[in-house]
């Protein structure tokens, strides 16, 4: 039985098709993320799960269980939201609280789920305090409990690290990762953020204009990207493309574009010929710029490299991490 | 003097605000100490609470007008609210045609609103009883504004009505400013319908409640012209109407056979100065300080 399977979802906005079906299946226990470029339909596909806009036709089941005409506290899901959506009012244990309150969970139960959470997030210090004396990290960690208290089948999060500086992004991110590990729970995270996708994800959903372009595993992305469009969101600096004539390498059959990450191109004395027109050194790595018949072309170089501006190169990628794709962007072995 | 840029800035607006509200403020206060020409310290006060006829009329204003505050307090305000909220409804069709036709009232005359509903409770012309006959109801009808049980009630009333657009509106934009998120993590947690109105979106509106409140306050005890227009100055049916505004512009300006006063008067509207000054102290003090403002 999958802890959360889509059949058929669509979603249309008046005349526009936001989600033209998917079909997925999340497995119990899994750490599934969508990402996608903004205006995807990833964060409207999650708030279908959560029940809070309604599908225009389809399936969702969570546990075996369809639960399309549940509302959203009945799906037995807790959300955790960009901006936290703290309730302003009530204190941080009041806040944690609210869900079992409002279930009429006998108040000790409740209490003692609230001590629970609140020990997980190191929040034990701040339960009385109110949402507007708590910092951002703070008020993250509050809307994760909130969630955890529920002991919810299904976690939602949407896009929960956004509002955060980069040292807490990075703090926060491995923090779910052990959050995830110690209850053992499916969650399904939305980001367009990759490397919060390629850090903490078993399983990537790849969106694209409403539609699933590819899902794997996160290494499963990065070596046999299914079509182009995949090819160029995951990975930073971006894949390099280029047209198959120009490549210097022999294309397979039907393939008419040679994509080619920066870490797997290399400076040679033969190959493409190109010049150099920007150098970013970053300590560990070197990231070369080049422009030639080609086209564009970003390397990455190990350690530090001294590249003049202007000085003509020549590369050569490596046929063994090429990737090809046919004339409708798909990949071709 | 290297600050005297300050007075020079602040100079237009003080002496404009001196001109026309301190200095007249002052004059009543003094014109309360005087009498025939001649100062007599709190001698007008002891007459307007000690003198038999002179106290029965001002406790009488001065108890109609509570109830007049009272019956806002407990009829507009909380259908201005109930109104707010259906308005946020996103299920509501045609929510601005109901903002729209709640608030048009508010910027009628006195003058009119008291005159149609002159005309539509008159027994005599008036569509009420026929209304009422229509339903099958004629034997609830009687000439409210006529007795003296029902016509304070009747013009509160009328009043509510007339003004229940003003809480609606601002309770409106209050409940607005809630952000969706709060309200979809509210969904979430389960608390929804009027659960979430009561946990979530009042406990977030009540600075704007507290402000609600002494605003009508302050309108009520200031209250006049409705009184005015409907019953005449005297307030009538003998003086069950009568409120603060009305019993100081019988004294002030004299009505028939009364001759005006302006010692007096100007007694009566420094003790109506004195009890709102007061209450807006102590909501100023006691209770706004403690109502939290919420940034979300």
């Amino acid at each position: 039985m999958h802890a959360l399977e889509i059949r058929n979802l669509r979603k249309t906005f008046g005349s526009v098709e936001v989600i033209p079906g998917a079909d997925l299946a999340v497995e119990p226990g899994e750490f599934c993320v969508f990402v996608g470029p903004s205006g995807c339909g990833k964060s409207t596909l999650l708030r279908m799960i959560a029940g809070l806009e309604e599908p225009t036709s389809g399936d969702i089941l969570i546990g075996g269980q369809r639960v399309n005409d549940l509302p959203p506290a009945k799906r037995e899901i807790a959300m955790v939201f960009q901006s936290y959506a703290l309730y302003p009012h009530l204190t941080v244990a009041g806040n944690l609280g609210l869900a079992l309150k409002q279930a009429g969970t006998p108040r000790a139960e409740v209490e003692a789920a609230v001590k629970r959470a609140a020990s997980m997030l190191a929040l034990e210090p701040l339960l009385q305090r109110r949402p507007a004396e708590l910092s951002g990290g703070q008020r993250q960690r509050v809307a994760i409990g909130r969630a955890i208290v529920r002991r919810p089948k299904l976690f939602l999060f949407d896009e929960p690290l956004s509002n955060l500086d980069a040292a807490l992004r990075g703090q926060t991110r491995i923090e779910l990762a052990r959050l995830h590990r110690e209850l053992g729970a499916t969650m399904i995270y939305v980001t367009h953020d990759q490397v919060e996708a390629m850090t903490l994800a078993d399983r990537i959903v790849v969106l694209n204009a409403g539609r699933i372009a590819q899902i794997g595993s996160p290494m499963e992305l990065y070596n046999r990207p299914a079509n182009r469009f995949v090819a160029g969101f995951i990975g930073s600096p971006s894949m390099n493309f280029l047209a198959a004539e120009r490549s210097g390498l022999t294309p397979p059959a039907g393939a008419v574009e040679l994509g080619i990450r920066p870490e797997h191109i290399a400076l040679a004395d033969h190959g493409i010929p190109a010049r150099v027109t920007h150098v970013e050194r970053l300590g560990h790595e070197t990231l070369v710029h080049t422009d030639g018949e080609a086209g564009h072309i970003t390397l990455r170089l190990v350690g530090e490299h001294d590249l003049p501006v202007d000085q003509p190169v020549h590369l050569r990628p490596d046929p063994a991490r090429a990737h090809w794709f046919g004339p409708d962007g798909n990949r071709c072995d | 003097m290297k600050r005297a840029h300050i007075l020079v800035f602040l100079a237009p607006a003080v002496i404009v605000y001196t001109v026309i509200m301190v200095l007249p403020l002052f004059a009543t206060l003094q014109l309360s100490l005087f009498r025939d020409g001649g100062f007599v310290g709190l001698q007008n006060f002891r007459t307007l609470f000690g003198d038999t006829r002179w106290s029965a009329s001002f406790w009488n204003a001065l108890g109609n007008n509570l109830w007049f505050f009272i019956v806002h307090m407990l009829v507009q305000n909380p259908i201005g609210i109930l109104l707010a909220a259906l308005l946020s409804s996103p299920r509501l069709r045609g929510a601005a045609f109901y903002r729209t036709a709640i608030f048009v009232p508010t910027i009628l005359s006195f003058v009119v609103v008291g005159f149609i509903w002159k005309l539509i409770l008159s027994p005599i012309w008036g569509i009420a009883p026929g209304m009422l006959d229509a339903v099958g109801l004629k034997s609830l009808f009687s000439p409210w504004l006529g007795k003296e049980g029902s016509a304070l009630t009747t013009l509160a009333l009328i009043s509510v009505w007339q003004f229940v657009g003003i809480p609606m509106m601002l309770i409106y934009a209050a409940l607005l400013s809630i952000p969706d998120e709060v309200l979809e993590a509210a969904e979430m947690d389960g608390v929804t319908g009027w659960s979430q109105f009561w946990k979530i979106k009042l406990p977030l509106i009540l600075p704007s409640i507290g402000i609600i409140s002494i605003l009508t306050f302050v309108g009520n005890f200031n209250a006049f012209d409705l009184i005015y227009v409907a019953q005449g100055a005297l307030a009538g049916p003998n003086f069950s109407t009568d409120i603060l505004g009305t019993f100081f512009y019988r004294t002030f300006f004299g009505f028939q056979l009364q001759l005006g006063d302006p010692n007096m008067g100007a007694t009566i509207a420094t003790v109506m100065f004195g009890i709102i000054l007061a209450v807006v102290c102590v909501y100023l003090f006691a209770i706004q300080t403690r109502l939290r403002r919420y940034q979300f």
